[in-house]
């Protein structure tokens, strides 16, 4: 089937997409600016049921410090709960199949991948997890990371928009997006994919005799509600091993784009927020615009020569949906596949980590648009300057500070991702998992450690990468990638809070052409930082005549 | 201490004092070249590693020379990343990035030595001179200007340049301040006004204290802080200092990763190959200009005789958002001018302007100094001038709308001693004046037509019909009467500035709001305004008026320019983002002030705005040519660095052979720096447009230019090499 023939389809696709982001962010405004509502009657006894007991006061204003700290109190708990579930869970509850416990750096390596949003899997969910540790560690840490990248976000835009008394107090935030945002949506998205034909059980797997003779063990679960939250939360960590390509959790056409709808919900209904909470829409539009060109152009690289697959394509989805699937599963950060990464062009990985790079095309729930605002204070900082003024954003000069700050978000992002990559191979971990060669092997440990560090979770390298130095090296990673940014944007939205804005006459950022200059520094920056590397990945096989990396 | 000598020697107009040359033109420091011998000398002084590391970009260039350079003498030092075979390629490496330390320190020695010209060519305004010293015994000892210290007395006779700041303790006379301000008619001096070192005594003499040790003085303070070199960053330069490190560390990690990598998986990658990428990827052409273009800035305005108290302060006047611009000044020429006196009866134009002389000498507003120009330029100087210290004067007051003069028992003026052509000349004219004019008590009036006409024995024919007639063409006409009788009528007009119209334009043109300020009537500040396509003024403008209208301004976001010369404006000219103080004005104007303009042209208010922008422009320019730049040198380079894969050759865009191209983009880095000196020291050029147009202009010619002009640059240059 000719791609031309999905355009009209995506166009569909895509404005539905535009239109109930549009309305999301009408109703997520309403719930970080305290807007009374008619669901206030329901929701608020419990949201203050929820502040007594965790001793919090939801109107105190945070600092960017005190905000970031609570963030990280809470994610540290989470994940310490999440790991000595994972590690003890022969002994708990809720174990049909009597999994044993997780090795320590697997445990560690699972509960840091799931605190930050990441969900990178060194292992096979269906042999390898009980219900409780997918239910109360993965599926709890998907809601929590999912609402934290939210309040970040919010937090950091309060900031940046500068009409508000302080960027706001996390546990406000945090309550106010589990229990009016977060559990409703994914409670509709649940039972429509339950209607879809997902299974939602706790009995335990099913044994099926097989017309041959032989038996086979047919693992289910509470998998809607699993797949719901971790599409929507940009989180990708599936119930199974070969996520979405197994055919419990994505069994027709419609699921697999109804799920691609659920990953780009939230990311793209973050500028539209942006641009309401900054009292002027156009510059939210020509955020949303940039993201999409770049995820648009993502795509382009993906499709060049689409026709040519190799082997491990999931047939009951085909080509056009699995690389469509992939290219939007990596550029919003999720990380959840339909198709094994292995059976792709070299262009399509390509494509992948370019969104990985980029991280903010449209980027992972909350945190894509974070780094869209650094790169929009690096790209409004160095062009603008041509415009004969000291450049500003939303009306607030941009300060020495503001671009020191917003220089280590940037230059992080090849930091981690560039040093362990070669530590990995000069120390020969990637040769002892059978991926010390390159292209093909480079392309692996490369894209294991761009998913870490952008947070996505995708893979190539699967349970191959349960060693310790995988396991503690990607943590790490994932922990970098995931807080420096958090930490260090909160400070400038602080920063920023006070600032006196002027009257836009410089370069305007709420123009179409602020857009192309978003897009083109974004794009002149990931290549300055990655060429080198993505030539000796995915462009050397390209060049090689690759079959599958 | 007694008079020493108050009396007006000379009726012609001032001649220019013998001795007392002007330095004009040289100031602006672009006629002398700076000489090459020195600036060869410093520029290889400034590539000492000790003095690189204030400049980090530089200070890794040089790094990556010393480890290229060491290759070139052994390869065995260095083993598995180099090959014995590639030596004289390594020297040729070793040399252009040698090459690229020295164009930025060359670039920074041109700007130093051009400020350097520039403040020795202000210096110049306040040299030694012989001053006359009044010891305690009254004795007068010629002395160095350089050996006066604050508290001294000296005499200054006509003629003497004023050795240094000094405030007048008697006499009054006439003082040329040309050189610092650019005003050529002299000014009066009085006891407690200020005089400013290098300034001449165009008559009489005057006694004053020294205010200032000399290198003491404002004009040296200010004049050391233009040479000084260590200036603070503006807040935009460390924005892009910051930014390069980033991109500095970037790079620094890519390195490391390739060459580890390489070593690892065996990619063939040699250490020369991968230190020219890092060399040409380091965004070495802002690192090498930046220094440059904010030294440049400052001489600029120096060259301009505006004197900067810190880059900041040039900066932020280009980020004006509202300039505020009082009419009187800068606008128009001082309110009204007086163009003609208008006889009336059987008096003389000379009657008339003598009157209106001794009439206007204590009237200090621009109307009063209007009238001594004219008189002064038609040759009108009474006779009884030498008596005027004795004359008792009442101020105009809006109730009576006059202003009178009484002079009793003047006294002609003595004659010098001594001989020559000129005591005759002055013989001559005692004698006529004694025979034409009796001496007598004299009372002069001056003001408002209908007024002098109330009080005045009668009103000569023709008076209502001339007072009409200058009304009706929107002038002013100030009526004069001595001794009760009315003499005449001084015709006033409120003049515009030449070009100021253009200029507001300009400041409109760019998207600034100005702001006229006026102390006149609504109605008058409206056609005024109307005139020069101002849409906001503020009219009947009080003291306070301007800091009200800062603070407004400022509590709006906006980033506010102002111009100022009397101690009422120093608070606004604190408040205000850009102050500029006029150098003829009080010391705390000018101290309260971020800029002072030496020749008090307040219009000049625009040029800083329009200089403060440029210097922004210049260095979003070069920042955002140079990292597009490195689009180009990486994929020229990275196609041919892996020498174990020859397959990447498949996407040499630029199709030269490994060194060659390595070669070339190594060169075009190297004299993409000495090209861009032009660039960095004259600043981009700018139209008055709106930001977007001007952005526009800039982002197509450095940005998308800087991205496509090195492709072609490192292919010719390749060729070139090629053909060698």
């Amino acid at each position: 089937m000719s791609a031309l023939l999905y355009i009209p389809f995506l166009a569909l696709i895509f404005a539905i997409v535009i239109a109930s982001a549009w309305l999301l962010s009408r109703y997520l405004f309403d719930v970080y600016t305290g807007k009374k509502g008619r669901l206030d009657k329901l929701f608020d006894p419990i949201d203050n049921f929820i502040y007594r007991i965790i001793n919090a006061d939801p109107l105190r204003q945070m600092s960017g410090w005190d905000y970031f700290f609570s963030v990280l109190v809470f994610s540290a708990f989470s994940a310490a709960l999440c790991f000595a579930i994972l590690l003890f869970q022969g002994y708990l509850p809720l174990n049909p199949q009597h999994f044993t416990g997780l090795s320590w750096s697997l445990a560690l390596n699972t509960a840091i991948s799931f605190v930050t949003n990441t969900n990178l899997q060194h292992y096979a969910g269906e042999t390898t997890l009980s219900y409780l540790s997918q239910a109360a560690a993965i599926q709890f840490l998907q809601f929590s990371s999912a609402a934290i990248g939210l309040c970040v976000a919010v937090a950091v835009f309060r900031g940046f928009s500068g009409k508000f008394k302080g960027i706001g107090n996390f546990y406000y935030d945090y309550v106010r997006t589990i229990t009016r945002v977060m559990l409703p949506i994914a409670a509709i998205a649940a039972i429509v994919l339950v209607a879809a034909g997902l299974p939602q059980t706790f009995s335990g797997y099913i044994t099926a005799n097989t017309i041959g003779g032989g038996s086979q063990t047919i693992a289910i679960g509470p998998i809607a509600s699993l797949v719901s939250i971790m599409q929507l939360g940009t989180n990708g960590g599936g119930y199974f091993g070969a996520n979405s390509a197994s055919p419990f959790q994505n069994p027709s056409p419609f699921t697999n784009w109804f799920e691609v709808y659920l990953m780009v919900l939230f990311v793209t209904a973050m500028p539209f927020l942006f641009g309401r909470m900054a009292q002027n829409s156009r510059e939210g539009h020509m955020l949303l615009i940039a993201m999409y060109a770049i995820y648009a152009i993502n795509m382009a690289v993906a499709f060049y020569n689409v026709m040519q697959f190799g082997p491990g394509m999931e047939a009951s989805i085909g080509a056009f949906s699995s690389t469509f699937w992939t290219v939007t599963s990596t550029s919003t950060m999720t990380g959840s596949l339909n198709a094994s990464l292995a059976s792709f062009n070299p262009l399509v990985i390509l494509a992948a980590l370019m969104g990985m790079f980029v991280q903010a095309a449209p980027g992972g729930i909350g945190v894509g648009i974070v780094y869209m605002l650094m790169y929009a204070i690096l790209a409004v900082f160095i062009v603008g300057l041509m415009a004969g003024r000291t450049p500003e954003y939303l009306g607030a000069k941009i300060l020495p500070s503001d671009i020191k700050r917003a220089v280590i978000v940037f230059v992080s992002h090849p930091i981690i991702i560039l040093i362990p990559l070669a530590i990995a191979f000069s120390t020969g971990a990637a040769g002892a998992i059978g991926s010390g060669s390159i292209p093909n092997g480079f392309t692996r440990v490369l894209y294991e450690f761009t998913s870490a560090a952008a947070n996505n979770g995708s893979d190539f390298l699967g349970t191959a990468a349960n060693t310790a130095f995988f396991n503690i090296s990607t943590g790490v990673v994932m922990l970098l990638g995931r807080f420096i940014a958090m930490a260090i944007m909160l400070i400038i939205a602080e920063s920023m809070l006070k600032r006196p804005r002027a009257a836009e006459i410089g370069m305007r950022t709420d123009s179409l052409l602020f857009a192309g200059i978003l897009v083109v520094s974004i794009m002149i920056l990931v290549v300055l930082a990655f060429l080198p590397f993505m030539v000796l990945g995915p462009i050397l096989s390209l060049l090689q005549g690759y079959g599958a990396i | 201490m007694g008079p020493y000598c108050l009396y007006y020697r000379d009726t012609v107009q001032s001649e220019k004092p013998t001795g007392a040359k002007r330095v004009e033109g040289n100031a602006s420091g672009e006629h002398r070249k700076p000489q090459l011998k020195p600036l060869l000398v410093e520029s290889f002084a400034r590539m000492d590693p000790r003095r690189l590391k204030s400049n980090p970009v530089m200070f890794i260039v040089e790094l990556s020379f010393i480890v290229v350079a060491v290759m070139a003498i052994d390869p065995g030092l260095i083993p598995v990343v180099s090959s014995p075979s590639q030596q004289p390629f390594y020297a040729y490496v070793a040399i252009i990035v040698l090459l690229t330390v020295w164009f930025s320190t060359i670039s920074d020695s041109i700007a130093e030595a051009q400020i350097k010209a520039t403040a020795d060519s202000l210096k110049q305004i306040e040299h030694e001179v012989k001053a006359r010293k009044v010891g305690a015994d009254r004795k007068v000892t010629m002395v160095s200007s350089k050996s006066l210290r604050k508290g001294d007395t000296v005499l200054i006779q006509k003629g003497d340049y004023i050795p240094i700041d000094c405030v007048v303790m008697e006499g009054v006379a006439m003082v040329d301040e040309s050189l610092l301000t650019g005003e050529s008619a002299p000014v009066k001096k009085a006891p407690t006004d200020v005089l400013i070192g290098g300034s001449v005594l165009v008559s009489d003499s005057l006694v004053a204290k020294i205010s200032a040790d000399p290198g003491d003085t404002f004009l040296s303070k200010l004049i050391s802080m233009v040479e000084s070199t260590k200036r603070p960053k503006t807040p935009n330069e460390t924005s892009i200092s910051t930014l390069l490190i980033g991109f500095t560390a970037i790079f620094t990690i890519i390195i490391i990763s390739i060459l580890w990598l390489s070593v690892s998986l065996s990619l063939g990658v040699d250490l020369s190959v991968l230190m020219a990428l890092y060399v040409c990827l380091l965004p070495t052409t802002i690192g090498a200009l930046l220094p440059a273009i904010g030294i440049s800035g400052i001489r600029r305005m120096s060259a301009d005789k505006i004197i900067a108290k810190s880059g900041k302060a040039i900066e932020t006047a280009g980020d004006t958002d509202v300039v505020l611009l009082d009419k009187t000044g800068t606008i128009t020429f001082g309110s009204r001018i007086a163009t003609n006196f208008i006889p009336l009866g059987k008096h003389t134009q000379k009657e008339l302007g003598e009157a209106s002389f001794l009439s206007s000498w204590y009237d200090d507003t621009p109307e009063g100094r209007s009238i001594i120009d004219l008189a002064y330029r038609d040759g009108y100087i009474p006779s009884v001038f030498c008596s005027i210290d004795r004359a008792s004067a009442v101020e105009f007051s809006a109730v009576t709308r006059v202003s009178s003069v009484k002079l009793e028992n003047p006294a002609l003026f003595l004659l010098p001693k001594g001989g020559g052509r000129k005591s005759q000349r002055m013989t001559r004219m005692r004698k006529k004046v004694q025979q034409d004019i009796p001496i007598q008590d004299m009372n002069i009036t001056k003001g408002a037509p209908d007024a002098i006409a109330q009080s005045a024995r009668e009103v000569p024919a023709g008076f209502d019909e001339k007072v009409s007639m200058i009304s009706s063409m929107g002038e002013t006409a100030m009526a004069v009467a001595a001794g009760g009788e009315i003499i005449g009528l001084i015709r006033l007009k409120d003049q515009l500035k030449p070009g100021i119209k253009e200029k507001i334009d300009s400041v409109k043109a760019m998207g600034i709001t100005p702001i006229m300020i006026t102390g006149d009537q609504p109605l008058t500040a409206k056609s005024i305004a109307s005139e020069v396509d101002i849409d906001e003024f503020v009219s009947k403008a009080k003291p306070e008026t301007k800091i009200e209208v800062v603070k407004r301004e400022q509590s709006n976001g906006r980033i506010v320019a102002m111009v100022g010369d009397g101690t009422n404006d120093a608070p606004a000219l604190a408040a205000a983002d850009a102050g500029l103080a006029m150098g003829s004005g009080t010391i705390a104007a000018k101290e309260a002030a971020n800029m002072v303009d030496l020749e008090s042209d307040p219009s000049k208010i625009i040029r800083v705005i329009i200089l403060g922008k440029q210097l922004l422009m210049t260095r979003g320019a070069v920042t955002t040519f140079s990292i597009s730049n490195d689009i180009a040198k990486y994929f020229a380079i990275v196609p041919v660095m892996f020498a174990a894969l020859p397959v990447l050759g498949r996407i040499n865009v630029l199709g030269l052979p490994p060194e060659t191209t390595v070669l070339a983009a190594l060169v075009f880095n190297a004299i993409i720096i000495p090209a861009l000196i032009p660039l960095a020291t004259r600043g981009v050029k700018l139209k008055p447009q709106n930001a977007m147009a001007i952005f526009m202009r800039n982002m197509l010619t450095y940005g998308v230019g800087g991205i496509i002009l090195p492709f072609i640059g490192i292919e010719l240059i390749g060729r070139i090499i090629m053909a060698l």
